[in-house]
Formats: structure tokens, C-alpha cells, sequence
């Protein structure tokens, strides 16, 4: 298992660090901006702590770093190089693997069929869940849901953290 | 079935041999009825048709020539049978009677399988399943004689698109036979050539076992995500345990977007007053936050002050915290306010609501 506290004070530095970009580089954010621009960095921080090891952080990673550049107008990305890791992401698409083709005839009982036709529906939900699933094959996406679901509590507690302590800074009484 | 064996065995000309010869010809007739090339078109068009009316038109005596011409994936140096010995007591149900007959009688059925089959057998006892029963018998050209004293390995290079819906019709009932298969085959040809384990009642096929790895990996994962995920230990079947993960994800990912939401309603600039933060060591934050909500003994208070004024204006103008802040203020114990404000955020999914209270709570 990791180690559940360094993830977390990992994960707070980077999006710290990431968060100061920002606050450089523009002065008056709105609400709304204030709030995407929170986030973004939240998930970039949370997908580089898994360290290229899980797909979903790189399609994280890859599908966010766009929007970075358009956000902010510093020409790296304060977590990693990102156009190396969009390459890889794009590589990853592209070789995705081919998907196993069943003739229909051979599901004869109706039962089956439906049992086939909800997990169907299913997977491709959690894959429209997941960063980047929707190249993954069925086993792949089971531990990449593991991972994520791990990933995202853990951000949680770190953000749940930062907001309390900003309202005990605010309000100390 | 075990005097069954020891008369099988001794003797060719036993009505049981013949009787499993034409058991073999009828399965492999009725159900691949493609691959039977060279051989008279008239047993050919009665393989294409249905089993029942194939039963009856070898019954009558005069397919007993046509039937008397193998196919070409049989012996040759087969018994020439006679239509006549089998009788007219034979009733063809289902495919399942047929395969079990089949099955239990070309276990036990002579040993003089060629050289071929003999390669194909593993060494280590292993029983096989129904599917490689009938897959033997049509597909092996000396299954008739004799199949195998090992069924269940012989299986390996020829699969049928249809052994997988016969292996699920007549699974149950084989188990027995199959016991007794390796026991007397336990003796039979050794042959040092494939060491696999397989569990009782499976397939030995390269493929299958890939499969079933991949399917127990699969499986494996999906217990630790039940594990994971609250509530789900009680949900017995698949889809309704991927329900409730794809529920945690998506309340997870909102938690996200909502404390974010917080997050920037808090600050008007981004930075958190994150000196104090960073010159305090992530840890003892982090500890802090996690145990008591009460220590304010880290910040520096005069920064506190500072900012204090310029908090309260900005949440005069932010209008849609304005009920929120409100309710927090009274409360600093953070998992209420949290659970309303979460509710308030899924008021639209009613039925979610208690779902993500559930796991405000379990996640802290």
C-alpha cells in the first residue's frame, strides 16, 4: 500500500507550488476562474504523484495540460514537461488494443444477453468516468479504478485540510 | 460404470463399442455437420439436417450403406457397424443425453489410439470437462477408437465454435465419469509433454487458460474494489457492485469539484497564505487538520487579523455563498456543514444524498 502520508504532503506541495503559478501570473481571477484554476491544479498535482504509473494520471496530465497553457501564460507546466507526455498519450490512443469480436450468434439465451448487454453499459460509463478509459480493457480499468478511487480520496482529505485551515486562519474563534 | 470399463476394454466387438462408435458418428453429424468433406454426399446432407430427423433417416436401412461410409476423419480401420445392433431404442432428446452417452462410453471405449493422440495427452492426472468430450468426438479422427484414456488433453489444437454451448449443457453430469476417467487411465499413456494444472471440470486449451487467468486476475480486483468502495461487500453479482463504484467515483469526483468551489470562494487570491502554510511543514498541517479542528496555534495570528476584514467583505459580494457561510460560521465542526452543504449540492439527485453522506463520513 502507499505510504498514505507522504502521498499527501506530496500532493499538497505540488499543488501549492501550482497554485503560486497561477497567482503570479494573474492578479483578478473571477470566482469561476478561481475555481478551475483550484482544481486543475489539484488533479495535475494528484496525477504527477502517481508518477506515470497509472494510465489515468497520464490522460490526466495529457488532457489537462492544454487547458494550462491556455490558463496561464508560462510556457511549462509547472508539474512535468507535458508535451512529451502527450505524445505518449496520444501513442497510448492509437495503440489501443483491439477489442475481442464475438459473433452474436453464439449468445443464444436471452439471459446471457442481457447480463452481457448491463455490463456493457456499465463499463463503458466507468470508462467515461475515468481519465482517459476509454482505451482501456476490461481488467486494465478495474485497477485503474482502484488507483483513481485511492487517488481522489486522498486528494479529498488534502483539499478538506486546506479548506479548514483557511477558515480557521479567517476565523479563528 | 466400472464393469463397464473392464469389459470395454478387453474387447472390441462389444455392442457398447459399437454402440459408442455410432454415438460418436451421431454427435459428430449432428453438430458439425461443415467438416465432413470427401465422403458420400448423402451422409453430409444428413448431417445438415436436424438431429431427430437424422436419427430416424439412419435408422431406416437405407442410409445403412451411407452410414456405413465413414466420414473421412473416422478410421479407416474401424469396425464396419451395423445400423442394425443399435437398435431402434434410442431416443435423442437433447444433445446433452447424447454427449453424456457418448462421453462416458468413449472413455472406457479400446486404446488403440495412434501415435497422435498419444502426443497430445499430458502425463499428470487431469479430468476433463465435457466440452473436450464432444470436441474429441468430432473433431478427432480417432475418437471413435477409442478416444482417449486422458479426454480431457486432447483437446488442444481443435476447437468448435460450438464446444463452449455444449460444454455448459452437459457440465454437471460428467464429473462423475471424468473421475473415473483418471483413474483408469491414471495407467495409461505417459507421455512427458505438457505439465498443466488444470482444476476439475475445465478446459486444458491454451486459450480457455489465458482466459480463466485473466478472468481470476479480473475477479481478484474487483474483491479489492468492493473492499474499497463502501457498502459493497453485501452485493452479491457484478453489475450491481459496478453500480456502486461508478456511484462512489462520480460523488468522489463532486466532492472534488465542490471543495475546489470552496476553496475559491475562501480565498480571493489563490495563494492560500501559503507562507504560513510552507513554513510550518506540510506535516504538522496535515496532522493537525486531521486530528482537531482546533489548533490555530500555527498560523500567525497578526496574518490572520490582516485578512480578516478583507475575508468578510468579499463574502458580502459573493452572493452564492452567502446561505452557505452563513451555517458555517455557527459550526466550526466541519463534517456538518459539510453534509448539508453536499446534500445541498446533490439536491438533485435525491436518491444520491445519502450516498455521499455516507462517504463524507466514512472519508474522513
Amino acid at each position: 500500500m502507499r505510504n498514505q502520508s507522504s502521498v499527501k504532503q506530496e500532493f499538497l506541495r505540488k499543488w501549492i507550488t501550482g497554485l503560486r503559478r497561477y497567482s503570479c501570473e494573474k492578479k483578478n481571477m473571477s470566482f469561476f476562474e478561481r475555481k478551475k484554476a483550484i482544481k486543475l491544479s489539484a488533479d495535475l498535482a494528484m496525477a504527477s504523484t502517481r508518477d506515470k504509473t497509472t494510465r489515468w494520471s497520464q490522460a490526466l496530465i495529457a488532457n489537462n495540460t492544454d487547458n494550462v497553457f491556455i490558463a496561464s501564460s508560462s510556457s511549462s507546466s509547472p508539474k512535468k514537461s507535458s508535451s512529451s507526455r502527450s505524445r505518449n498519450m496520444t501513442t497510448l490512443m492509437r495503440r489501443s488494443r483491439p477489442t475481442r469480436v464475438k459473433s452474436a450468434k453464439k449468445e443464444m439465451s436471452s439471459a446471457r444477453c442481457i447480463a452481457k448487454r448491463l455490463m456493457e453499459k456499465r463499463t463503458r460509463k466507468l470508462k467515461n468516468l475515468l481519465p482517459g478509459g476509454e482505451s482501456m480493457d476490461e481488467g486494465c480499468l478495474v485497477a485503474e479504478t482502484l488507483d483513481y478511487i485511492q487517488s481522489l480520496r486522498d486528494q479529498i482529505e488534502v483539499m478538506r485540510c486546506l479548506v479548514t485551515a483557511s477558515q480557521l486562519i479567517i476565523n479563528p474563534s | 460404470m466400472e464393469q463397464a470399463t473392464g469389459v470395454l476394454r478387453g474387447s472390441a466387438h462389444d455392442d457398447v463399442v459399437l454402440e459408442s462408435i455410432q454415438f460418436n458418428e451421431e454427435i459428430r453429424g449432428i453438430m458439425a455437420p461443415a467438416p465432413a468433406p470427401e465422403n458420400g454426399s448423402s451422409f453430409t446432407a444428413l448431417l445438415e439436417l436436424p438431429p431427430t430427423q437424422a436419427v430416424e433417416l439412419l435408422h431406416s436401412p437405407d442410409c445403412a450403406a451411407a452410414a456405413r461410409e465413414p466420414p473421412c476423419h473416422v478410421n479407416t480401420n474401424q469396425k464396419p457397424y451395423l445400423l442394425d445392433s443399435y437398435g431402434g431404442n434410442l431416443t435423442f432428446p437433447s444433445n446433452a443425453a447424447l454427449i453424456e452417452r457418448a462421453a462416458k462410453f468413449s472413455v472406457f471405449a479400446g486404446e488403440n489410439s495412434p501415435p497422435e493422440d498419444a502426443a497430445r495427452l499430458a502425463p499428470t492426472s487431469l479430468s476433463g470437462a465435457v466440452k473436450n468430450e464432444p470436441q474429441e468426438t468430432d473433431s478427432n479422427p480417432c475418437s471413435t477408437q477409442g478416444c482417449v484414456s486422458d479426454p480431457a488433453v486432447e483437446t488442444k489444437n481443435e476447437r468448435t465454435p460450438k464446444r463452449k454451448e455444449r460444454e455448459k449443457k452437459g457440465k454437471g453430469s460428467l464429473k462423475k465419469s471424468k473421475g473415473i476417467a483418471d483413474e483408469s487411465s491414471g495407467d495409461g499413456e505417459k507421455l512427458p509433454y505438457v505439465h498443466v494444472r488444470v482444476r476439475r471440470g475445465q478446459a486444458t486449451d491454451s486459450h480457455s487458460l489465458a482466459e480463466r487467468a485473466r478472468r481470476e486476475k479480473i475477479n481478484a480486483r474487483m474483491k479489492l474494489l468492493q473492499e474499497l468502495v463502501p457498502g459493497c461487500n453485501k452485493i452479491s453479482g457484478t453489475a450491481l457492485v459496478l453500480d456502486e463504484i461508478i456511484n462512489h467515483v462520480q460523488s468522489l469526483q463532486r466532492q472534488v469539484e465542490f471543495l475546489s468551489m470552496k476553496l475559491a470562494a475562501v480565498n480571493p487570491r489563490i495563494d492560500f497564505s501559503l507562507d504560513s502554510l510552507l513554513a510550518t511543514d506540510g506535516s504538522s498541517v496535515m496532522d493537525s487538520n486531521l486530528t482537531s479542528m482546533a489548533t490555530p496555534v500555527m498560523w500567525p495570528e497578526n496574518l490572520a487579523d490582516g485578512n480578516r476584514q478583507h475575508y468578510q467583505q468579499q463574502w458580502q459580494f459573493d452572493a452564492f455563498h452567502q446561505p452557505l457561510w452563513g451555517r458555517e460560521e455557527a459550526n466550526h465542526n466541519f463534517m456538518t456543514p459539510e453534509h448539508s452543504l453536499l446534500s445541498y449540492d446533490s439536491s438533485a439527485n435525491s436518491g444520491r444524498s445519502h450516498k455521499l453522506a455516507s462517504t463524507v463520513r466514512f472519508s474522513s
